[in-house]
């Protein structure tokens, strides 16, 4: 008897052991110096945030969105510690707004990426119907913003706006965005509203599809582009569903059930249209779709899509070109009850295989603490090890956002986190940062500048072969977990392999570039290698030549 | 070249449409019989509930109150056997007579006080509505002047029909409900916290997750005596299988996967969403309709009947919205995820509101009484009120219409849908048909006749 106590003691500690030495996560928050928590407009909705190298010291920062409280930008020192330099940011009329969401692209291409921040309604005075203008930040490069919101043609769109994504739809280089709107743009000014105003201002919204003007401009080319949907809209992403290398764009829509589903807009790319192919690939979810986390589990290079929900969440698997999606959660052990937002794909444990991380929170004011999933990738189902590895964290969790902030190699996660309407909320709700204390597994990071694509690349997709595996990256510009945007550095989990065989930038365009034999282990930068087109002018000028001496050669026999 | 046989055809074809045409032009000039005049305003009243934004089952139902009562105050001194009701209501006072010994045109009056009600009370609708309004208002007018040649008679009537609106308009906006599209959701509201308390919904109709209308309960009702209706009984909480209350809730759990074709079909028609349809209320104020369609009557009754179903309706919801904050009882969507199946979901989408008693049963019971004292036990009618929807394809289930052999027939089955759909337990509906019938009987008491 007490022989198999102790075999029982010996397989538990191994078990225990097990998880603990492949991935294990520390709350750092307090020792980052991280202070923030995300406080709601009547129950709504957000936050996020975005990661980004604002000042390009290779270190990466990240804007967190603070609703009625005030927005952060959270400097990277470095060491581990993070500063918030919001106040100097030159981001300030920021407080003037309940801010919801944030993301980041090099707008302009200088260089430095700049943000946009989505906003619900003002903060600074009563607004009978909530809306408000979102807002645009250009980084000036030197550690500040200013705003150009106005200058960008982005200061007469009142809207009721979520969650926001660039994506480069058109190919050309400049980021474009897609904004999602949940209640109906209202223009009036104040001494116009009555009664039926009111009544008409929380029904279902266009979204904005924003067209980057060379770096000038936004131009909004939603109806241009064939789009006509209303819905209660929780923004959307870009992505390259069917591998035809233009990216498509999903759209997350909030009750579809009772009104507009989630859509799959496939981008008809060199013209300029959209047409909606969700239904006939199965996946016009009628849920209370929140986000979408976007990667290719069983590295079968198609990219598969987590739908974050009310109750249970939607895993679609990708069966290739021509096939409906399958809704996979239930079997691949995914199906749990939660209200979800965030989720999040990345090779947390370094072992060749995406595990996905999904942030869990009520409904504001009901706040009912539920905790946060890990679900683990063990080639091809999924278990859920957030308690056990130290993710299990019960606050009011809303986007997430994934990065290397202490460069080591492992990713690491922040949550953000809503405070509690009520009283009594049995933890503390604040926004979190996990430090990812991985032990094994090689790895390599990827930054990507594109030179004709968009500059971080930004719709471009990587494919690392090592190991024997075949894994694949899409760089989103936002979106990709509510609310937020992870990093544009694009990483891999190698395991033990020793040396990357191969590595293929499909750039967003068409151009690919392929380079031999990495090393692990490190952080490295692909620069674009532009496609000749001149070559292809020469040849075209030889051919208008030869066809122009025939034709005179001709003429002139008639004569 | 066309054949000769081809031209005739042609004249043929012509005449055949020229005459269609002016048939119709004369159809148009036709002057409408009573019971044509009062359901005109009815359908009226029902699109305009139904394509008003923000519109609730609770402001709806208070629309339908002052409308039916409006309707039959313009009208009801014109027939000597009748007598105004207005000295019998919570406050409104005595409203003015008639000159006495002059014409008046009760047809115009009507027409006159509806549009002027409708216009008031839904103030908050479309500039296209309000068209709607005017002009329907506009072709009975020019129709009817046709008939009374005297002008005197013709505005007089139309003063009158428009100044009994007013008043009951104005007495409607210290009722606790006016404008209440402003004010759906407090939320500000604190809820209590209570074992078997409401939880906002996570399979929800609504994006809000505050309860609608928690202090619509404080209304004035029409009738003083129906805010004074004892509270239903409530079976207590308890978790404990096998208990009355879990027992409750099982027979909801197990409905859901025993549920025929028929009773989906059920379920669906009588949602009456209020983002879609003309809501709860609004489908009783169309069995009036019917009733009336049916029997064609003079307009005093047609006017009648709108009242008492109006009235019944609004103090309906005035109490069951009083006892649903006062109990503040969960939905099933709740308790059986939290004691019985996690991974269950009701067929349809929880309102957003407390579940004891039954909206949906409180006033179709109310209006179903009401209108069996007025057409009898015995009635025989077809629901076609959803007729032509496309199907509800995530249920998999077709709008079919109804048939029923009395209006109580049609009230069981209304409060039977809501158990269908998974939204309320026996007891909600139960208590809600068994209040709707005291609310009824009393405003079937009012002294309507002389």
């Amino acid at each position: 008897m007490r022989h198999r106590q102790i075999i029982l003691l010996i397989i538990i500690n191994f078990c225990i052991n097990k998880s603990f030495s492949q991935t294990r996560f520390t709350d750092v928050t307090t020792a980052s110096g991280i202070k923030h928590v995300f406080k709601v407009y009547e129950g709504m909705f957000g936050g996020g945030a975005c990661v980004i190298d604002f000042n390009r010291d290779g270190f990466e920062d990240v804007y967190i969105t603070g609703g009625m409280n005030d927005d952060m930008l959270y400097k990277n020192n470095g060491n581990g510690t993070f500063t918030n330099v919001f106040e100097q940011s030159g981001m300030a009329v920021t407080k003037n707004f309940v801010t919801q969401g944030v993301t980041g692209a090099d707008v302009n291409r200088d260089g430095f990426v700049d943000l946009f921040v989505t906003t619900i309604t003002r903060r600074d005075k009563q607004e009978i119907i909530p809306r408000a203008i979102n807002l645009f930040f250009l980084n000036n490069g030197n550690g500040t913003f200013r705003d150009a919101t106005k200058e960008y043609g982005l200061d007469q769109l009142f809207s009721f706006s979520t969650s926001a994504s660039f994506g480069d739809f058109n190919a050309d280089g400049w980021p474009d965005l897609y904004v999602g709107n949940y209640f109906n743009e209202y223009k009036g000014k104040l001494s116009v509203i009555n009664d039926n105003t009111v009544v008409e201002a929380n029904q279902i919204a266009k979204g904005n599809l924003l067209l980057n003007e060379k770096g000038k401009k936004f131009r909004d080319v939603y109806s241009n582009y064939g789009l006509e949907h209303r819905g209660f809209g929780f923004g959307g992403i870009f992505t390259d569903f069917d591998n035809d290398g233009d990216q498509d764009l999903f759209v997350n829509h909030d009750f579809g059930y009772k009104r507009t589903p989630d859509m799959l807009l496939e981008n008809n790319y060199p013209r300029k249209k959209f047409t909606d192919v969700a239904k006939e690939k199965g996946i016009d979810l009628k849920i209370n779709s929140m986000g979408t986390a976007v990667g290719d589990y069983n590295n079968d290079g198609l990219m598969d899509y987590y739908m974050t929900n009310i109750k249970f969440n939607y895993f679609m698997v990708n069966q290739g070109v021509g096939k409906p999606f399958v809704n996979k959660a239930p079997e691949l052990g995914m199906q749990f009850f939660a209200i979800s937002w965030g989720a999040n794909f990345a090779d947390f444990d370094n072992d060749g295989d995406v595990d996905l991380f999904v942030a869990n929170g009520d409904l504001n004011p009901n706040c009912v603490a539920m905790a946060n999933f890990y679900f683990e990738n063990m080639g091809g189902k999924f278990e859920d090890h957030a308690r056990a590895i130290g993710l299990a964290d019960y606050g009011i969790s809303r986007g997430s956002v994934v990065f290397d902030y202490d460069n080591d190699g492992d990713l690491d996660l922040l949550v953000v986190n809503q405070e509690p309407v009520i009283a009594d909320y049995p933890v503390p709700s604040v926004t979190r940062l996990f430090r990812n204390d991985s032990t094994r597994g090689n790895w390599i990071k990827i930054i990507l500048k594109g030179v004709d694509a968009e500059s971080h690349g930004i719709g471009s997709k990587i494919e690392v072969e090592a190991g024997g595996r075949k894994m694949i990256r899409e760089i989103d510009g936002g979106a990709s977990s509510i609310f937020s945007q992870s990093s544009v550095m694009a990483h891999f989990g190698l395991g033990n392999a020793a040396k990357i065989d191969k590595i293929t930038i499909n750039w967003t365009g068409g151009n690919k570039q392929t380079i031999s034999n990495g090393s692990i282990n490190q952080l490295m930068t692909i620069t674009e290698i532009p496609e000749k087109k001149s070559n292809h002018l020469f040849l075209y000028l030889v051919i208008g030549l030869v066809v122009l001496i025939i034709a005179v050669i001709v003429l002139k026999k008639r004569i | 070249m066309i054949h000769k046989k081809s031209w005739t055809k042609l004249l043929l074809v012509s005449l055949i449409i020229i005459g269609v045409t002016s048939s119709c032009k004369q159809e148009n000039k036709k002057l409408p019989e009573d019971y044509e005049l009062a359901t005109a305003w009815a359908d009226m009243t029902n699109y305009i509930t139904k394509t008003t934004p923000a519109n609730t089952p609770t402001f709806a139902s208070r629309c339908f109150g002052y409308i039916g009562l409006t309707m039959y105050e313009s009208v009801v001194n014109g027939y000597p056997e009748y007598q105004s009701v207005a000295t019998q209501l919570n406050g409104l006072g005595s409203l003015p007579l008639p000159e006495k010994g002059v014409a008046y045109n009760w047809q115009l009056a009507l027409n006159a006080g509806q549009a002027e009600m409708l216009r008031n009370i839904y103030i908050q609708t479309s500039d296209d509505n309000k068209k709607r309004i005017d002009s329907l208002e506009a072709s009975f007018v020019n129709v009817l002047k046709t008939t009374t040649p005297d002008e005197a008679v013709v505005n007089r009537s139309i003063l009158y029909g428009k100044k009994i609106a007013q008043l009951i308009f104005e007495w409607s906006k210290t009722d606790g409900g006016h404008r209440g599209y402003l004010t759906n959701f407090d939320k500000k509201l604190m809820f209590p916290n209570k074992p078997g308390g409401w939880k906002p919904a996570l399979y929800a109709q609504s994006f809000s997750h505050s309860p609608l209308h928690p202090h619509w309960g404080n209304n004035r009702t029409f009738i003083a005596i129906d805010s004074a209706i004892d509270a239903p009984e409530f079976i207590p909480f308890d978790t404990l299988a096998g208990s009355a209350y879990y027992n409750q809730f099982k027979q909801v759990y197990e409905k859901k996967n025993s549920l025929t074709q028929a009773e989906k079909e059920v379920a669906i028609w009588w949602s009456d969403d209020p983002d879609v349809t003309f809501t709860p209320p609004g489908h009783s104020y169309y069995f009036a309709t019917i009733a009336i369609r049916e029997t064609k009557p003079g307009l005093i009754k047609c006017a009648e009947t709108y009242a008492r179903v109006g009235m019944s309706v609004s103090d309906a919801y005035v109490n069951c919205w009083k006892w649903k904050f006062q109990f503040f009882s969960e939905r099933a969507n709740t308790y059986v995820t939290e004691h019985m199946d996690q991974q269950w979901e009701s067929f349809w989408p929880d309102p957003p509101f407390p579940a004891f008693p039954s909206g949906h049963a409180i006033q179709a019971a109310a209006s179903a009484v009401v209108l069996t004292n007025l057409f009898g036990e015995n009635f025989t009618f077809t629901d076609s009120a959803h007729a032509g929807r496309a199907d509800d394809e995530i249920r998999n289930t077709a709008f079919k219409i109804r048939h029923f052999n009395s209006f109580w027939q049609a009230a069981e089955e209304t409060a039977n849908s809501r158990f269908y759909g998974g939204i309320h337990i026996p007891q909600d509906n139960e208590k809600g048909l068994e209040k709707g019938k005291i609310i009824a009987n009393n405003i079937n008491g009012l002294h309507w006749k002389k």
